[in-house]
């Protein structure tokens, strides 16, 4: 154990003993190829009214560590140590011991509203099934008190909403009906696994400001597992950062991200785009060097992008969007969900038609181009998407991948292909080595890394980005764009950059464009956008960006607050009751009136 | 939904209209309808020939038979339905009319044991995957589909019809059969059942030693022959059903639900004992449908006065409770009648046809009697879609165990039934409507060697002998006849797909 | 694996191997299947992973090898056309009969009621069942993979001709329109069958492929090959098709299995193959009446058919797990 626990007992950590304890836990899995030891003996504590951030990046064993105080891990799962969830044994519960601790002990809220909610059943059934199964409310009082949960977690119309079915309701409000459901039994601490991750960043502040509020006016403890330090900054009281499988550093919020001890933590903190803080972090951006008068590398006039669907009406995805993009200049596309931006990009590569508007790729029209014409266009323009796991034929060895644009255009020999390949291997920073390798060997930023010399096999004057590194851990997002800005440097092509994720955007691009629904609300260069917005949308895109820095966080939160006051907007809270009655299991017969409902059998099994 | 219902059936009939001309046009090509007179030495060859051409009408073109056939067709929604004429000049609609019904009546049954049994063993499986029970429903799920109908029919006709009618004939078990078939029972029973070693080997030795006893008192009191069932045996039966099913639906934690489910199994034997004479003697099937809605109706009433917080559940164990009453209320019946049919047919299990001709007995023997007639050719048929049945529900079932909403569920603190029955059951079902559908075509097709290794006069029958002859109308009409009940059935599984989704339901 | 890892720019030291070592609950049930395997140094290509799964998988070896089995027996004892086989008796002789004709050493399946060796004959119809089937099953699986990868990728009219195709055969039985089909090509032999067959079963593989494409043409990479001006037929080829090559093994198996089911199945009731070629159904068609007689006459054939069905079957289970390993997971 490397631990090195700076924590000092703060005013927060007094408070009485822990909900929630890990001792000495190690989790392996038996798998298919031998053992994989995911946990290797941790030591984590949860006091009521706490919030404790488990940070880590993909594979650390943050989310199997939280998994296993709910005794819901796989069953090729050995699990050492002690777990304690109050004054109960984790390890020393039988079936229905289990099954009375889940939800009444400790609730879970899962990262993807979308899909945990069960789709066929009505919000109602899914937040009564659990108050009736505890005891905590029968038949029409389980209703209201279904309804009254809603109103807490501040969705509208509760007594509708509980006959609706989850995809009725957006992606917020299932997380919010999915938070209704972990405090529905009143739990002494609930486990977030990455409870914003899924959501975009006007919802996740306002989730992460439903949560904060939660912890206080209920003194649940909170073990938040997050990747995103901007988070953390917003919510931990207490941090403690995991790497493959052991916690290498503890502390508070304040100790672990602005004093961090640790290489590792260190790493990981100075990896993180920080929004506010401009260019220069992960390496200079070369100005645009364009004239004015040169042709733009794109522009797009007055675009409308539709989407017929059968039965329903034309849905329009893109309205009169207008923007250019000058030779040499990287423009960000922000947005949130739904916003279009992914959209907009794809009718740039020529990859969905316009329903009206022009794309000029360098002067000329994409929509009106044919053939032999069209396929020579498209070598000027390159390509990398979001996802590192889909964006590589899983069947194509990394050599052939990167030449096949050379290929489909019938350019050089094998042997000039191979040397291009090798070049662009360099370029991109990998090993020559990988030439001969699949996709599946490779690492997600590594497969990355070859989308991007893919792109730029043909050197292309235009290169659309959608979401680059979206997908990748922080420290591996790091590099990548590092990487990114010395290739753009070198090579200085033209850069649509579609992200959702302004730090991102601060650090790189000479121009953004902000959309929303579809339209385009404000466009300038970087500095007036991000640093001093005009419109609404903007500003409140900016403010609700967590920064990952404790004091500049709760300053920003606060800023924020103001300005949704200021906007006549409610800040998301739990909405309490004076006289709120804390939910307590009922052993007598009320909400069973003739008393039949008895408790002794089990539920069937 | 209406709408909806409205534009499928609206596509459907499309469907069908076209897939009635290839049908038609394929027929009429397959081969020579003149071949037997052209081979033939008979005298007036030629005018035979020129007989059958007018009759078929040859010398037409392909489509105004066509047109003439639809046309007939058309006539059927105004009252006066015209499919045509055999080779042989022999009216189709009649002969429709007959093999309609034994053939509909087969594919229904058929269908309905496929599905209740293919599901609940594609669920059982799935809860127990890599057990000794999965492997040896796995196992036998591809033996039943590699298998071929046409021989495994024949191997049936054998040993479970002429070695049965041979046994019963005497009806008692050798010692040796009573101790392997106890046995098997109690191995399939702690298989299903599973839990630890200890619970296994109780629940094995308990089913062995049960059925021993009973299989050597059946033996004693010449059961097999003479047997009876009682009103005791149904109201223990209907209990023990009650029980189970509210112990699966809601959980024999809310009382009220037990309590219902075993008021609705007293109240249906009392009402059995009630109505016996009437029952029991020569009642016809109007009846038999009318006591049967008032017993469903009755059972949900007595759901929804229990009730309590989960009433549409309890209503819903109530009147599956009564549905199962219902069906050993008949089977009691049935059981006491099985001696007097034994009398009038020492040989019960038929092997050919779909009825026994000229059979003289009260209205119990001739349900018996066609029960007798329809169980091989059922069973083959079952057989076969159990087995695609039961692996798609594994599979859908073990694909929805693994969604994160059964995740959440479990970390409510739900039990493996609730997680099961409420969240993961209903989901699994989505996909397998759609298999249902698909599968009843291959049915139809099943049907087709069934009843022609059991030497049904069925739709089967109508189709092989219309198309040998090169004759359209015959071929036309089992097209008409098993193509809208396919079409009723994809309909059915529509509804039911979104009656199960709500993501599409509005 | 890991001299990439120490070869890697510096400051990937920490990146973990997105899906291999993703230890989260959820990553974890899923691994192995794509990723790179975690504790092992060793790297597998996509092939040899499935080849190992396909191997594990015993059912399906040992089908392998009873079905291999019989494809030589049958094709080496009474040879093939002109080309002789080891077996001393043929199948159209017939010889002095032993007993009532009951399986001896000299005719191990018998004889038939004539005195032929039931041997040679039943060798003759698996020869005949074999390669209708097979013919069938690759006929059908060229088919529909083609018409499938077409409708799916480029949508429009042939996907609707293909969907209102097998709305046509939710309506008419498959046994039906083969048996209609078949009647009419029972002149042309049997690789007219085959081919009729073969022609009306590849609407299911169809609509296999059709999906398979419809989700893989959204796929990022299929996108980044029609950005760079990849054309359709390129990108069918040498995107979309390599990548469907799990659907398409398993779903061409099975269709192996159920062509032999439906050949059988058609000769039986005498649309099928006709005399002087015969098949294992039409051998049981023949030889149904002597069931109480002369059951061997029965018993053969009808094993034959069940034991290659079954053998086919568990191949296409082994191929479809060892394809995709998601319903392995719990396995341990």
């Amino acid at each position: 154990m490397t631990t090195l626990d700076i924590s000092v007992p703060g005013p927060v950590s007094a408070a009485g003993d822990a909900v929630l304890s890990f001792e000495d836990l190690s989790v392996t899995f038996k798998t298919e190829f031998g053992d994989v030891h995911a946990v290797k003996g941790i030591d984590l504590e949860v006091r009521p009214g706490e919030v404790v951030a488990l940070v880590g990046e993909s594979g650390s064993g943050k989310s199997v560590t939280s998994m296993t105080a709910l005794g819901l891990l796989p069953r090729n799962a050995r699990i050492g140590g002690t777990i304690r969830v109050g004054d109960k044994v984790v390890g020393g519960l039988d079936g229905r011991g289990l099954r009375n601790m889940r939800g009444n002990d400790v609730a879970m809220v899962f990262q993807e509203p979308m899909t945990a909610l069960n789709p066929v059943l009505t919000i109602g059934d899914q937040l009564t099934e659990g108050l009736q199964l505890h005891g905590i409310a029968y038949g029409k009082q389980a209703i209201a008190r279904a309804a009254e949960l809603l109103t807490m977690v501040g969705i509208p119309e509760p007594e509708r909403r509980l006959k609706q079915y989850p995809h009725e309701l957006s992606g917020g409000q299932r997380q919010r009906v999915v938070i209704a459901m972990a405090i529905a039994c009143d739990p002494k601490v609930i486990i977030a696994d990455e409870p914003t991750t899924a959501l975009d960043v006007t919802v996740q502040a306002d989730i992460l400001d439903l949560l904060r509020s939660l912890k206080d006016k209920l003194n649940t403890g909170i073990l938040l597992i997050t990747h995103n330090m901007g988070v953390v900054a917003d919510m931990a009281d207490r941090v403690a950062v995991m790497l493959k499988g052991d916690l290498v550093e503890t502390g508070t919020a304040d100790q672990v991200l602005n004093h961090p001890r640790h290489e590792y933590t260190k790493r990981l903190l100075a990896a993180v785009p920080h929004l506010g803080a401009g260019p220069g972090q992960f390496g200079d951006v070369a100005p645009v060097v364009a004239a004015p008068e040169d042709l733009p590398a794109l522009d797009l006039g007055n675009l409308v992008i539709e989407y017929h669907r059968v039965g329903k009406p034309t849905f329009r995805a893109v309205d009169d969007v207008s923007l250019s993009v000058a030779q040499g200049e990287i423009v960000g596309l922000v947005g949130e969900s739904g916003s279009g931006k992914s959209t907009i990009a794809k009718c740039a590569l020529g990859l969905i038609p316009a329903a009206s508007g022009s794309v000029s790729i360098l002067g000329t029209d994409f929509n009106k181009m044919r053939g032999k014409e069209l396929k020579a266009m498209r070598r000027r323009i390159g390509v990398v998407f979001q996802d590192p796991a889909s964006s590589l034929n899983p069947r194509l060895p990394i050599g052939d991948v990167i030449a096949e644009p050379l290929v489909v255009h019938k350019e050089g020999d094998e042997r000039s292909r191979r040397r291009r390949v090798l070049e662009l291997l360099d370029a991109v920073e990998l090993p020559r080595s990988v030439y001969n390798r699949y996709p599946h060997e490779l690492s997600g930023g590594q497969r990355q890394r070859v989308s991007i010399a893919r792109a730029l096999t043909l050197d292309p004057e235009l290169l659309v980005a959608d979401e680059p590194t979206s997908a990748l851990d922080v420290s591996v997002q790091a590099n990548v764009l590092k990487m990114f800005t010395a290739l753009q440097e070198r090579y200085k092509f033209a850069c649509l950059f579609v992200s959702h994720d302004l730090a991102v955007i601060d650090l790189l691009a000479h121009r953004v464009v902000v959309l929303q629904n579809g339209r385009i609300v404000e466009q300038g260069p970087r500095e007036d956008v991000l640093h001093h917005p005009r419109e609404e949308y903007t500003q409140r895109l900016i403010a609700a960006a967590p920064v990952p820095e404790p004091l500049e966080q709760r300053r920003r939160r606060e800023a924020r607050h103001a300005l949704l006051n200021k906007l006549g907007d409610d800040i998301a809270e739990l909405h309490i009751e004076d006289d709120y009655e804390r939910p307590q299991p009922k052993r007598d017969e009320v909400g069973n009136p003739s008393g039949l409902a008895g408790y002794g059998g089990d539920g069937g099994n | 939904m209406l709408k909806f219902i409205l534009r499928r059936i609206g596509a459907s009939a499309l469907v069908l209209l076209g897939a009635s001309l290839l049908m038609f046009f394929l027929t009429i090509n397959s081969g020579d309808p003149l071949k037997d007179l052209r081979e033939s030495n008979v005298q007036n060859k030629q005018q035979l020939m020129d007989q059958r051409s007018a009759l078929l009408r040859l010398d037409d073109s392909p489509w105004e038979r066509y047109w003439d056939w639809l046309s007939g067709v058309g006539g059927c929604f105004t009252g006066n339905c015209d499919l045509g004429v055999t080779i042989n000049g022999v009216d189709v609609l009649g002969l429709t009319q007959q093999a309609a019904t034994s053939t509909l009546r087969l594919i229904t049954v058929a269908t309905l044991l496929a599905i209740v049994v293919g599901i609940a063993l594609g669920i059982l499986t799935a809860i127990r995957q890599y057990s000794g029970f999965d492997y040896s429903i796995t196992f036998s799920a591809f033996l039943f589909f590699s298998l071929p109908v046409f021989w495994a029919a024949t191997l049936l006709k054998e040993f479970a019809a002429i070695q049965y009618n041979n046994w019963i004939a005497v009806g008692q078990y050798a010692p040796w059969t009573i101790v392997i078939v106890a046995i098997l029972a109690g191995f399939l029973l702690q298989a299903v059942l599973g839990g630890t070693t200890r619970r296994r080997l109780i629940t094995a030795a308990a089913t062995f030693a049960f059925v021993t006893v009973m299989l050597f008192v059946f033996n004693a009191l010449d059961w097999w022959r003479n047997p009876m069932f009682g009103i005791a045996g149904v109201l223990v039966v209907s209990a023990a059903a009650g029980v189970l099913v509210a112990a699966l639906v809601v959980g024999l934690r809310n009382r009220r639900a037990l309590y219902a489910a075993l008021t609705t199994a007293v109240v249906g034997t009392v009402a059995y004992v009630a109505f016996a004479p009437m029952l029991v003697n020569d009642p016809s099937w109007l009846l038999l449908a009318v006591l049967f809605v008032v017993a469903i109706v009755v059972s949900v009433a007595i759901g929804a006065a229990w009730g309590g917080y989960a009433r549409k559940q309890v209503m819903l164990v109530t009147g599956i409770t009564g549905l199962i009453t219902s069906i050993m209320v008949v089977a009691d019946i049935l059981i006491a009648h099985w001696a007097s049919f034994l009398s009038i047919k020492s040989r019960p299990i038929s092997t050919i046809g779909s009825q026994t001709p000229n059979f003289t007995g009260g209205f119990w023997e001739q349900v018996l009697d066609m029960g007798t007639q329809i169980l091989l050719p059922t069973i083959l048929l079952t057989l076969v879609s159990v087995a695609t049945h039961s692996r798609y529900t594994r599979s859908s079932m073990l694909e929805t165990l693994n969604q994160d909403y059964v995740r959440t569920a479990r970390s409510k603190g739900l039990s493996e039934r609730e997680v099961i029955v409420k969240h993961a059951f209903r989901n699994a079902l989505i996909p397998i409507t759609t298999i249902v559908a698909f599968d009843f075509a291959a049915l139809i097709g099943g049907a087709v060697i069934t009843e022609q290794v059991f030497g049904w006069k069925g739709m089967g029958a109508l189709f092989q002998d219309g198309l040998n002859a090169v004759d359209p109308a015959p071929v036309m009409a089992f097209f008409l006849v098993t193509g809208v009940a396919a079409v009723l059935m994809n309909l059915v599984a529509d509804i039911a797909y979104a009656a199960l989704d709500p993501r599409i339901r509005r | 694996m890991s001299d990439i890892r120490n070869t890697a720019p510096d400051g990937e030291k920490y990146e973990p191997h997105v899906s291999a070592t993703s230890t989260d609950a959820i990553g974890l049930a899923a691994g192995g299947s794509a990723g790179p395997l975690p504790g092992e140094d060793k790297s597998y290509s996509q092939g040899q992973l499935v080849a190992r799964r396909f191997f594990r998988h015993k059912a399906a070896l040992g089908s392998m090898i009873v079905l291999g089995l019989i494809i030589v027996v049958a094709f080496t004892s009474i040879g093939i056309g002109p080309i002789p086989g080891w077996w001393p008796k043929g199948y159209t002789l017939q010889y002095d009969k032993i007993g009532d004709g009951a399986p001896t050493w000299a005719y191990p399946f018998g004889q038939d009621t004539g005195g032929k060796d039931y041997f040679a004959l039943v060798m003759r119809g698996t020869q005949f069942s074999l390669i209708i089937a097979f013919s069938v099953g690759i006929i059908s699986t060229i088919v529909g993979t083609l018409i499938g990868a077409v409708a799916g990728f480029y949508r429009g009219w042939l996907e609707a001709i293909l969907m209102r195709l097998t709305d046509v055969f939710i309506v008419i039985p498959l046994l039906v329109v083969a048996a209609v089909l078949g009647k009419t090509a029972s002149g042309w032999g049997i690789w007219g069958l085959a081919l009729v067959l073969g022609l009306v079963t590849w609407t299911s593989l169809a609509r296999l492929v059709r999906g398979e494409v419809l989700s893989l043409r959204e796929r990022d990479f299929v996108l980044a090959a029609q950005a760079v001006g990849t054309s359709p037929w390129r990108i069918i080829t040498r995107h979309v098709l390599p990548n469907s090559v799990g659907v398409i093994i398993v779903s061409a198996t099975l269709a192996i299995a159920s062509a032999i089911l439906l050949e059988t199945s058609l000769s039986y009731l005498g649309f099928g193959v006709q005399a002087p070629d015969t098949s294992l159904g039409t051998l049981i068609d023949e030889y149904q009446a002597a069931f109480a007689t002369r059951p061997w006459l029965f018993w053969w054939p009808g094993m034959l058919i069940l034991t290659i069905a079954l053998c086919v079957n568990f191949i296409g289970d082994g191929l479809r797990d060892a394809f995709d390993p998601r319903q392995n997971r719990n396995k341990d």
